[in-house]
């Protein structure tokens, strides 16, 4: 394999890598490293001093024509923040994903008109191969806890544990985000 | 066979295949003490192997690291192929999302009654 097939490898096994970290922790305290070792994936895989060859350099210019993701993940990012999702609606959070959820829509207008039948039917099928490799994970770690000898039961909470859970859920489910 | 079945075989395979790469670079991102990853990478490379041979097959490849590639390469432009009806279903989602009114929570309500009566 040549190097530069190498480096598109790299950069996707350290892309996933890095969101997989991301999404380790709880919501409020992402792994610090996850989202840099992500875009470090991303860089490597997109950016080369020398064409890759078959069948990467395929992917490399169709993950290029669909740069339009970018405004789209950003601008739906800040209207999930600003939407009364999580907390109470931010007008201004919102207003400003909106235009660049705009952006992505005139950037990908063209693909989205030019999606034939044959491309759905593709992407559905797509999506079933993906179902059946998430299944087969899931039945792998159901067998893999099943192998485990059970726990002895547990104590419930002692009046403090139960006051800091109390509090956990108050700070971040209390309806205000942490900055407001 | 027809040439819509061998894209549908390889579209379906390669996605197959490329999730479960997935899979085993994100338990390597995740790794800790509590994690038992042996039977997951096993199941995982398992459908690597299986998809990779199939679309071996139906191309006629040989079966080694080229037709693994090929495989994966295919996978990911299928899934890129989901990405603008993706877009057009989550835009839709997130417009009724922008004009939702927050549900009042129950959990929370209880939260606040019990500690205003402490």
């Amino acid at each position: 394999m040549s190097p530069w097939a190498l480096q598109v490898w790299l950069g996707f096994a350290l892309c996933t890598i890095g969101i997989g970290m991301h999404r380790t922790g709880p919501a409020f305290s992402r792994h610090r490293f996850g989202a840099p070792v992500a875009m470090l994936g991303l860089a490597l895989m997109l950016v080369h001093t020398h064409e890759p060859p078959e069948p990467e350099v395929g992917l490399v210019l169709s993950m290029v024509d669909s740069l339009w993701v970018a405004p789209a993940v950003f601008g739906f990012a800040l209207v999930l923040m600003g939407a009364p999702l999580y907390w109470k609606a931010r007008p201004a959070t919102l207003l400003a994903g909106w235009p660049l959820v705009a952006v992505a829509w005139y950037i990908a207008y063209p693909s989205i008109a030019g999606t034939s039948l044959t491309d759905f039917l593709t992407a559905l099928i797509a999506l079933l191969g993906v179902a059946l490799a998430l299944v087969v994970f899931a039945l792998c770690v159901r067998t893999a806890e099943r192998m485990v000898p059970p726990e002895d039961e547990t104590e419930p909470l002692t009046e403090r544990e139960k006051r800091y859970v109390e509090s956990v859920l108050k700070r971040h489910l209390g309806g205000e985000s942490d900055e407001s | 066979m027809s040439l819509e079945i061998d894209m549908a075989i390889t579209a379906f395979s390669g996605a197959a295949a490329l999730t479960s790469l997935c899979v085993l670079f994100v338990m390597l991102g995740t790794i800790n003490p509590y994690h038992r990853p042996e039977v997951p990478s096993l199941g995982a490379l398992a459908v690597i192997f299986v998809a990779t041979y199939v679309v071996s097959e139906t191309h006629d490849i040989e079966f080694g690291l080229d037709a693994l590639r090929f495989t994966l390469i295919e996978g990911a432009l299928a899934i890129i192929r989901i990405l603008p009806p993706a877009f057009v279903l989550l835009t839709a989602m997130l417009l009724r999302t922008s004009f939702r009114k927050r549900p009042e929570d129950p959990l929370l309500a209880l939260l606040e009654s019990e500690s205003g009566s402490v």
